[in-house]
């Protein structure tokens, strides 16, 4: 459903992503893992279409990225950045169903339809109770819900999470992870989502893309990743893993 | 949402009808110099009034929404600043002479600097709005010092007219006008329609907004193009009216939260009404002369905005 070949992209003249190329299927689960500043911000965005690549091809569905209808392609692919943060003060069920806009023709409001996908997507989040609340009310963790909310109302196929678990406590790390899953598993679609966090990155995913300055390094399972081998090569720390219920996690040897 | 419409609307009706109404001479039909008053100077300057309101605050939450600022508007911008400084020059270089000139100079002054302010903001393809904002302080600056120097420069009796111009002023409105900038402000509002749907989006942020579809760049050029264009006409002919830009759109906001498909017609009728209320009062107050209408823009404006925000 998506692939890269040979991409490469660079900020005023220094490389932020390196000659990647990868492919991902449907209904899969995909974690993008790799210290701060390696390139998995850059690497979502580009398959956005929120950049373009300086060098190589992203294709989407067989047609390559910049060949799509920007719209066509904002309602397969949804997109959360970082932090994302409305300006002005909105209720929560505002921020849902401005995921629709992709669908809105230039003079339309969202139709009843709009609004039932935009409950759904906040049910689906477990964020009804707090459709009628402000943003600036809410805690971290609350807001990311409804902003998953958001990308969710606009029935995506693939969908890029920038850090999703950051600003989110270990039980709603928990929540969070399990909703994805859910999603991949009831809609089908696929999940890509960055997170440095290497132990959340592989207890949550099927696959883990790690970058290293800029290159996609590694290609694996989360069993094959979380070795103290790759450890001290990738980030370099020494570490230990243990291994508890089937997942492997890594913890920094003092 | 209809509910907000209509009380704007009959809110802008009274106080059209007030603004009528009332004024230095009493309105009589059956009096032939009354009714020449009243469609010869009243009427155009009430329509006028109106026409302006609604392009300052039409520009000032196009502004904020482009800018994800809700301080930005035509002053801080620098657009205003641009007009004004055109208008202080042309009056140094005596264009006053010619009529008509000046606000054809102040209207190039406004567009030159929403130019200047967004090449001085732009780095590589992409418009950084912290940079635009100090864009347009810098510009004011420099604006206040060749607006300084232009009237220590220009000759003695024209100085009155151009400090009232300074100060806004709708003395003086004329049909011809009142049909620019109506007519501009029309086109602009259709114009701002037709990217409604894009422009909320960049509440979110510009690459949010990218991932959702929108050609952002382009929704920004045709945004400022529009409000700086409707801010070039009505600081041309009535000179600096403050606080419109900035207060209205707040104002709006804070009695209906909606994003900006419905902030724009409802900021039209929201600006409208305050100026025609705050040229009222400045023709009323002081039965001799003219009170400058920025002024109660603001001192009609700041109590009701103060009271809205304590309560919210």
């Amino acid at each position: 459903m998506l692939e890269l070949r040979n991409v490469s992209y660079s900020y005023a003249g220094v490389a932020a992503v390196r000659d990647v190329s990868l492919a991902i299927g449907e209904g899969q689960l995909v974690a993008l893992a790799g210290p701060n500043g390696s390139g998995k911000s850059t690497l979502l965005k580009l398959i956005a279409r929120v950049s373009a690549p300086r060098h190589g091809e992203v294709t989407f569905e067989d047609k390559p990225v910049g060949a799509w209808h920007a719209k066509e392609y904002a309602r397969r692919v949804g997109y959360l950045p970082q932090d994302p943060d409305p300006a002005f003060p909105m209720r929560a069920i505002e921020v849902v169903v401005s995921g629709r806009a992709p669908y809105l023709g230039r003079f339309a409001w969202e139709s009843d339809r709009d609004w039932e996908e935009a409950s759904r997507a906040l049910a689906l989040c477990d964020a009804t109770h707090l459709a009628d609340r402000y943003l600036d009310e809410m805690s971290g963790g609350e807001r990311k819900r409804v902003f998953l909310a958001r990308v969710l109302a606009g029935t995506p196929r693939l969908i890029l999470l920038d850090e999703p678990f950051a600003a989110l406590d270990i039980s709603h790390v928990q929540q969070f992870s399990a909703l994805l899953r859910g999603v991949v598993d009831r809609t089908g679609c696929t999940v890509l989502f960055a997170a440095h966090d290497l132990n959340w990155a592989a207890a949550h995913s099927d696959r883990m893309l790690v970058m290293q300055s800029g290159a996609l390094a590694l290609d694996a399972t989360p069993r094959e990743v979380m070795r103290a081998e790759v450890m001290k090569a990738m980030f370099g720390f020494e570490a230990e893993t243990v291994a508890i219920g089937g997942k492997t996690w890594v913890v920094p040897r003092t | 949402m209809t509910r907000a419409l209509l009380i704007l609307t009959t809110l802008l009706l009274i106080v059209l009808a007030l603004a009528v109404t009332f004024g230095a001479v009493p309105l009589h039909w059956n009096d032939e110099t009354a009714r020449m008053i009243l469609l010869r100077l009243r009427l155009p300057r009430v329509l006028l009034a109106a026409a302006i309101g609604a392009s300052l605050a039409v520009a000032g939450v196009t502004f904020q929404t482009l800018l994800r600022n809700p301080l930005a508007d035509p002053f801080i911008l620098g657009v205003s600043g641009g007009a004004a400084c055109g208008a202080a020059v042309a009056t140094a270089l005596r264009f006053n002479r010619i009529p008509g000139l000046v606000p054809i100079v102040a209207f190039a002054g406004a567009l030159l600097a929403t130019a200047a302010v967004f090449l001085l903001a732009r780095r590589r393809d992409h418009t950084d709005p912290v940079r635009l904002l100090i864009s347009g302080l810098v510009l004011n600056a420099f604006f206040s010092a060749v607006i300084l120097i232009s009237f220590a420069l220009s000759p003695q009796n024209d100085l009155t007219a151009a400090l009232k111009w300074m100060m806004g002023t709708l003395f003086g409105a004329t049909w011809t006008s009142v049909l620019l900038v109506s007519v501009l402000l029309v086109i602009a509002m259709i114009v701002l329609a037709f990217v409604a749907n894009d422009l909320r989006l960049l509440v979110f942020g510009e690459e949010d907004a990218k991932a959702r579809g929108v050609d952002v760049e382009r929704v920004k050029l045709i945004g400022f193009g529009a409000a700086s264009i409707i801010t070039g006409a009505a600081v041309a002919v009535s000179g600096i009216i403050g606080f419109v830009g900035l207060l209205v759109p707040h104002l709006i906001r804070l009695v209906w939260r909606r994003d900006f498909r419905m902030l724009l017609p409802l900021c039209a009728l929201g600006g409208a009404t305050l100026v025609v209320a705050a040229d009222l009062v400045s023709r009323v107050v002081v039965r001799s002369t003219e009170l400058p209408i920025g002024a109660f823009t603001a001192i009609l404006g700041v109590p009701f905005f103060l009271s809205l925000l304590r309560r919210t």
